[in-house]
């Protein structure tokens, strides 16, 4: 009787922790370390928002090509998807990135490696984050 | 804003920045993490200098 008791309040507690740790993932998709940080993991958190910060500041500095949805090509639907890992830092880098982009030169082009690796970097943490407030990972 | 970094300039922030995400990703101790970012850059750094070279003769 008691086994089935717990058996029963069981799944609830999990659903509850995996909803917690999809809201985690989530939020720190949108702000880069925000996932680590509501988990109290202030380095991590201080070390992912700096990293993909910087990338994304560099990356749109030197003119990197920031994809858009409709670019038409499945390379440049990659790099959108790339660019989205950033989160909220996507529509930060187009602020900077007044002039548009100027792959026409070098540093535009690492530009763009800077904008795509800040993305994937991010959906990384994003990621940590979610594993760890699973239980996974810490 | 515009930054022009060099191909030298834009591969060690690169590979820096890059390690140290890598770094907090997957070590949990501070001494660990250390040695991790200081490994992996030097990787970077040696691949990217070594490609480099390495493409050398097909460049002109």
């Amino acid at each position: 009787m008691t086994d089935e008791t717990q058996i029963a309040s069981a799944p609830p507690r999990d659903n509850q922790r995996d909803g917690r740790a999809i809201a985690l993932g989530v939020a720190g998709w949108l702000v880069p370390g925000l996932g680590h940080a509501l988990q109290k993991m202030w380095g991590r958190a201080l070390a992912f928002f700096l990293t993909v910060g910087v990338l994304v500041f560099l990356g749109a500095g030197m003119r990197g090509n920031l994809f858009t949805s409709g670019s038409g090509d499945a390379f440049a639907a990659l790099g959108y998807l790339a660019d989205l890992g950033t989160g909220s830092f996507y529509w930060l880098a187009k602020y900077i990135e007044v002039g548009g982009p100027d792959v026409s030169h070098a540093y535009g082009d690492y530009g763009t490696r800077f904008l795509a690796a800040a993305g994937v970097l991010n959906l990384l943490a994003a990621l940590h984050a979610y594993e760890a407030a699973r239980g996974r990972k810490a | 804003m515009k930054f022009h970094l060099s191909h030298l300039q834009a591969m060690l922030l690169f590979a820096l920045l890059v390690s140290v995400a890598f770094g907090f990703l997957s070590r949990r101790r501070p001494l660990d993490r250390a040695k991790y970012i200081a490994w992996s850059l030097l990787l970077f750094l040696l691949f990217g200098i070594g490609i480099g070279w390495a493409m050398y003769p097909f460049s002109r």
